[in-house]
């Protein structure tokens, strides 16, 4: 049981990288910014569940780890949208 | 037993490092990585913004696509080294050295398409001191492959005897190198 969600976790994070590289050429750089950064934590959030194990650990680590990942997103995303306005 | 022998606790509590996988002060080496990570990161995101026309004629000259290919190189290296942690739990040393050796070979994969790329990228003039978003991207990508570098040596010492807290805790320093470059890829390569 444990084998078949790795590997669908595995199966989960190619699915997205793929999905990252088509988001990236969109002609809608706003879109595709904002779609890459998007998958960019949906990936992390598969590796802080599935492959770190912390599904199942105290939530103050996952939610640690996901403020990491969120943040650095929110940070880049908002780097974007500040150069679109200035 | 003298009174001054050393006698292991049978339960040890670490607060909240408790309920974590693998051996706790893993986690506190982990967190202070992600800590120096997330700095450089943010530094590399103000820079650009402070930057943009440098930083974009950068990011022109990298590789996505080679990039792309090292995310799909490392998360499978990661599936791996969990399989491995999910064997040595599962009281399988012999499957579980498999996984980690298949961990290890991937790792040197991502190594050797990263150097692919560094060679491309110093043809085409690129180096330390080309441009502020040069200097960020080679002190970023290479401090992140010296990570690369050490978990696949702590995967070959815990892979060795495959004993399931010490892969697990192994193991967890390769997820973290991934996590990593999971948001580095889209930062560095990607988002204009």
């Amino acid at each position: 049981m444990v084998r078949d969600r790795l590997t669908l976790a595995w199966l989960n994070l190619l699915s997205l990288a793929i999905a990252t590289l088509a988001a990236s050429l969109l002609p809608n750089r706003w879109l595709a910014d904002a779609l890459v950064l998007s998958l960019a934590l949906a990936k992390g959030r598969v590796i802080v569940l599935d492959f770190l194990g912390l599904r199942h650990a105290p939530a103050l680590w996952r939610g640690l780890l996901t403020s990491w990942l969120a943040g650095l997103v929110a940070l880049a995303g908002l780097a974007v949208a500040l150069r679109a306005l200035v | 037993m003298s009174a001054l022998a050393y006698e292991p606790e049978t339960t040890e509590r670490w607060g909240l490092l408790d309920g974590l996988p693998g051996d706790p002060m893993m986690w506190v080496l982990i967190l202070s990585e992600l800590v120096a990570f997330g700095l450089l990161l943010g530094a590399f995101v103000v820079a650009r913004t402070v930057n943009p026309v440098v930083f974009a004629a950068g990011q022109a000259m990298l590789d996505g696509p080679l990039a792309a290919l090292n995310t799909v190189v490392l998360v499978t290296s990661g599936w791996a080294a969990a399989r491995g942690a999910a064997a040595a739990r599962g009281a399988s040393p012999a499957v579980a050295r498999r996984w980690i050796a298949l961990a290890i070979l991937l790792g040197a994969a991502f190594i050797a398409v990263k150097l692919t790329e560094y060679g491309r990228e110093i043809a085409a003039g690129a180096g330390l001191e080309t441009s502020p978003f040069f200097t960020l991207y080679f002190l970023l990508t290479g401090f992140h492959l010296l990570h690369v570098v050490l978990g696949m040596v702590i995967l070959g010492i815990v892979g060795r005897h495959s004993a399931p807290t010490s892969v697990e805790t192994g193991t967890a320093f390769w997820h973290m190198v991934d996590l990593v470059w999971i948001v580095m890829f889209p930062i560095l390569y990607l988002v204009g």
